[in-house]
């Protein structure tokens, strides 16, 4: 539009003025922008300024129609930056002087015109760390020390303005001719000692604050440990590097045997405490059983994590009986076929009539069953275990045997009847060997 | 805050010279490249004794001196009027050591750039010049010296070329291996300041490169007559002898200038057909390698397999170095070798930082190749738990002006402008500050 407009040689309202906002302004400012741009307000081309070049500065809106159909309004030109029409601000070659510099020397650059005469802007950045100095007197008072003379001290203090107390590049300048070649350790605690003795001589009022305290042994212990790192040779490295693994597995190993140890022991604890309740009930007088036996015993009966642990009915409201002999539901599919399997073998019936005492009975003997199996497992893989323990051993000691001591019954039962401390005993006994003795403790449950 | 501030620089018209054994870089702070690479040799003639060539653009400056008017000698600088043959004009350096040796020569050299390549006068412009790290007390204040009492410069600063060339990668503090023509070197910067205690060089660089392939081409028969002896020549058949006529007329050449002719055609070959094997060299991994064809200025041409890999692998185990004439190779040391001395003569604290950035540069790290079996080699030697990082500029003026860049960037920072020795400051406390005022 504007163009043929242009060409037609016809008025145009006048310019809106485009301002840094226009282009870097706030989104609501934009948007004012854009709404004012959107009515009819288009810019005034400069006198002399071709046309062309004009439409590429100051687009207005409706500008060219698209091509194509768009739906995203304003589309890319939304983004065309809109160059400000303000004056250029003109640069000089000028001299200037820096407040940085003591010898007040003239150096040419292209500035501003508008910023002529202000500082040097650089020489704000021009900053020093305080290093601290001292007088004759100070010095002879305080400071003397042995083994650094007041010229080396001089030095040091000299090269710490210089090198702005890196000390790592002072001591790489330290005049080693002249003086002995002094560590990094030695040039800080040499410096850290002045000037904590310095600030303590002079302030009149006691100190805030904790002064900084060079520990130049420990530092030279950290040094010489951090070396002795970087410079340990390839086969040191990885001298360590297996000892690590090595290591590692170890504690693998013993993680893994501690577990099994303890899924011995829950075996164990459950099959004697399966024992113990079959002895109380036999020792017990049957009025007291049928006693004990009114109450449910489903809970009693199941045994931690062994065995099968049957619901507890009590609670859930009215029950059909035969509920309780059904297998729980966390009981594996593999479990419940061994143990019908068995109990097939056996010729027991699979859904027996479900009295009380049958309910029981029944439950406890599957039970039963489960544990008799895990315990037959268990005992088989400490089996399996001590037999490659024992080819390894030969294999290591040939033409030795290993003698394993074969626990008789009685001390099996015992054993296993005895209390914690004699278990424990055997625990270990297990932990190093195999399992020579637990596994047996099964036997006297078959 | 003025544009200015925003990057932090502030140009004052200042001039960087970076000087080399290979050649003199020269030209305007903040710019991106120099404006001028001179050779670092002169060639020099009796006057009156020169070719008939006439010389009017190029520059030539006449001793005047007043004692000896027996010899007048001519002076040629710049690649295009050393490259014409002269009669009895000899080729010298001014450079020996990585440092300036001959005053005068070098002089001349300013001269001519002031004159022709910058083409300004000097006591318009501070001068920033590189040096070697281990340059001398006394040259600095000799090159002091010159610069503010024969070239009235208003202000001068010495920095060393390893600070310069970190400064181009970016960095403050960086183990600054530099692969030039006459040595490699090894060079610990800690925030922009050399740790001298730990530059570790060795004269294996471009130079020995190039000797070592002159001396293969030499061993295998290759005609290595320069382009200057030659008037026409036919095409032959690979690894054919060359058939080519001699110009008629040539004029009576120095030894010296041939050699240097003859050196830029080994130049040329080592450029364009060396390469160092990524892994240390192995007969049978890089004959699988495709060859690379090169052809002589006699017209002589063959493919080049393993010995594109053999010579440059010298660089990084000396010890493939053929033993003759009492060179013996494998008493220095490899790159990777320069490189884990110089971190191990620093501080324990500064390691990690100086592997964190290992900054390659020099033409000579240019041999393809070069950054890889640095990084490789380096891997293999420092300790597992050390970050190794290599960073070595891509473009080719990048690596092979890296100081000249670093001075470019560093006398056009605002920040520095307190740094430089004013010709005040030269005339009040003289050429002995030098030392403590450029570090
Ligand atoms: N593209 C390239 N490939 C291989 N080598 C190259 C290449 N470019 C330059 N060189 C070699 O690099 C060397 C010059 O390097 P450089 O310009 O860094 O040296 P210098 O700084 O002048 O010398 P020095 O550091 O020894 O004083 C020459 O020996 C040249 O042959
Ligand atoms: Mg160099």
């Amino acid at each position: 539009m504007g163009d043929v407009q242009d060409i037609l040689g016809l008025e145009r309202p006048p310019t809106p003025e485009l301002t840094k906002e226009a282009i870097l302004g706030s989104s609501d400012k934009l948007k004012k922008k854009q709404m004012q741009m959107s009515t009819p307000k288009v810019s005034k081309r400069p006198e002399g300024m071709p046309r062309e070049v004009f439409a590429l500065l100051c687009n207005d809106s409706k500008g060219v129609p698209p091509v194509f159909p768009t739906d995203t309004g304003q589309g890319y030109k939304q983004t065309k930056a809109k160059l400000g029409m303000r004056k250029v601000r003109p640069w000089k070659w000028m001299p200037f002087t820096n407040p940085g510099r003591t010898d007040g020397a003239v150096f040419h650059h292209w500035r501003r015109v508008a910023d002529e005469g202000k500082e040097y802007p650089f020489a704000k950045f021009n900053k020093k760390v305080p290093v601290p100095s001292y007088t004759d007197d100070e010095y002879n008072q305080h400071l003397q020390t042995t083994g650094w003379t007041k010229e080396e001290t001089n030095h040091l203090i000299d090269l710490a303005k210089r090198f702005d107390l890196r000390f790592i590049v002072m001591k790489d300048r330290f005049d080693k001719e002249k003086f002995t070649d002094r560590s990094v350790e030695e040039l800080k605690e040499r410096f850290y000692t002045i000037q904590t003795t310095l600030t303590k001589v002079r302030s009149t009022s006691p100190p805030e604050g904790k002064p900084y305290v060079f520990d130049a042994d420990h530092e030279r212990r950290r040094k010489e440990q951090l070396k002795r790192i970087y410079e340990r040779t390839q086969k040191q490295i990885e001298e360590e590097q297996s000892l690590v693994t090595e290591y590692r597995r170890i504690e693998a190993r013993k993680k893994e045997r501690d577990k099994k140890t303890q899924d011995l022991q829950k075996l164990i604890t459950a099959a004697d405490s399966q024992s113990e309740n079959r002895r109380i009930e036999k020792k017990l007088p049957k009025k007291k059983l049928q006693q004990q036996l009114t109450r449910p015993r489903v809970d009693t009966v199941a045994v931690e994590s062994t065995g099968i642990k049957f619901p507890d009915m009590k609670g859930s409201g009215v029950s059909v009986r035969s509920q309780r002999m059904k297998m729980p539901a966390n009981v594996g599919q593999k479990k419940i076929k061994g143990v019908e399997q068995l109990l097939q073998e056996l010729g027991v019936e699979l859904n027996p009539m479900p009295t009380e005492e049958i309910c029981t009975h029944f439950n406890e003997l599957r039970s039963d069953m489960v544990l008799l199996h895990e315990l037959k497992a268990a005992f088989s893989t400490c089996e399996f275990e001590l037999q490659t323990l024992r080819h390894q051993y030969e294999a290591l000691c040939p033409g030795k045997t290993l003698d394993i001591p074969v626990l008789s019954e009685s001390q099996t039962v015992s054993s296993s009847e005895n209390d914690g401390g004699k278990q424990k005993i055997n625990l270990e006994i297990i932990d190093v060997v195999g399992s020579p003795g637990t596994p047996n403790s099964s036997t006297h449950l078959n | 805050m003025t544009s200015g501030m925003l990057y932090g620089g502030d140009e004052i018209g200042a001039l960087v010279f970076d000087i080399g054994h290979h050649s003199l870089r020269v030209g305007y702070a903040q710019e991106d490249s120099p404006k001028a690479e001179i050779p670092a040799v002169v060639g020099i003639a009796e006057d009156g004794n020169s070719n008939a060539v006439p010389q009017t653009d190029a520059m030539d400056i006449d001793d005047k001196m007043p004692d000896s008017n027996i010899t007048q000698n001519k002076y040629f600088i710049d690649t295009t009027i050393l490259h014409v043959a002269r009669k009895g004009m000899e080729v010298t350096s001014y450079m020996k050591d990585g440092m300036i040796d001959d005053w005068d020569l070098f002089e001349k050299v300013l001269d001519y750039t002031y004159g022709k390549s910058i083409q300004s006068q000097s006591e318009l412009h501070p001068v920033l010049m590189s040096e070697a790290p281990w340059n001398i007390r006394g040259k600095r204040e000799k090159l002091t010296e010159i610069m503010f009492e024969k070239y009235n410069v208003p202000a001068f600063f010495l920095v060393k070329n390893a600070v310069l060339a970190a400064f181009a990668n970016g960095r403050a503090t960086a183990l600054v291996v530099d692969s030039g023509a006459t040595h490699t070197s090894a060079v610990p910067v800690q925030d922009g300041f050399v740790l001298t205690q730990g530059i570790v060089k060795s004269p294996l660089g471009g130079d020995f490169i190039s000797m070592q392939c002159k001396q293969y081409l030499q061993d295998n028969d290759i005609d290595l007559t320069p382009s200057y002896m030659i008037g026409s020549k036919e095409a032959v058949k690979e690894k054919e002898k060359p058939r080519y006529v001699k110009k008629k007329v040539i004029p009576e050449v120095t030894q010296s200038w041939h050699n240097y002719m003859t050196k830029k055609i080994i130049q040329d070959f080592q450029i364009t057909a060396l390469q160092v094997s990524e892994t240390p060299y192995d007969e049978k991994a890089v004959s699988s390698i495709p060859s690379v064809h090169y052809e002589f200025p006699s017209g002589y041409h063959q493919d080049f397999a393993n010995e594109r890999f053999h010579i440059p692998e010298a660089l990084f185990d000396p010890s493939v170095v053929p033993m003759r004439g009492g060179v013996v190779g494998n008493t220095m040391l490899g790159v990777g070798h320069i490189v884990t001395t110089s971190v191990g003569m620093c501080d324990p604290d500064v390691r990690p930082a100086l592997y964190g950035s290992v900054v390659v540069t020099g033409g000579n790290s240019f041999i393809q190749g070069f950054p890889e079996r640095l990084n490789r080699d380096l891997s293999m030697r420092i300790p597992a738990s050390m970050r190794l990082k290599m960073i070595s500029a891509n473009g080719c003026s990048e690596r092979r002006f890296g100081a000249w860049i670093g001075g470019s960037i560093l006398a056009s920072i605002g920040t520095f402008q307190q740094m430089w020795i004013s010709s005040q400051e030269y005339e009040e406390a003289g050429k002995g500050q030098v030392d403590r005022k450029c570090p």
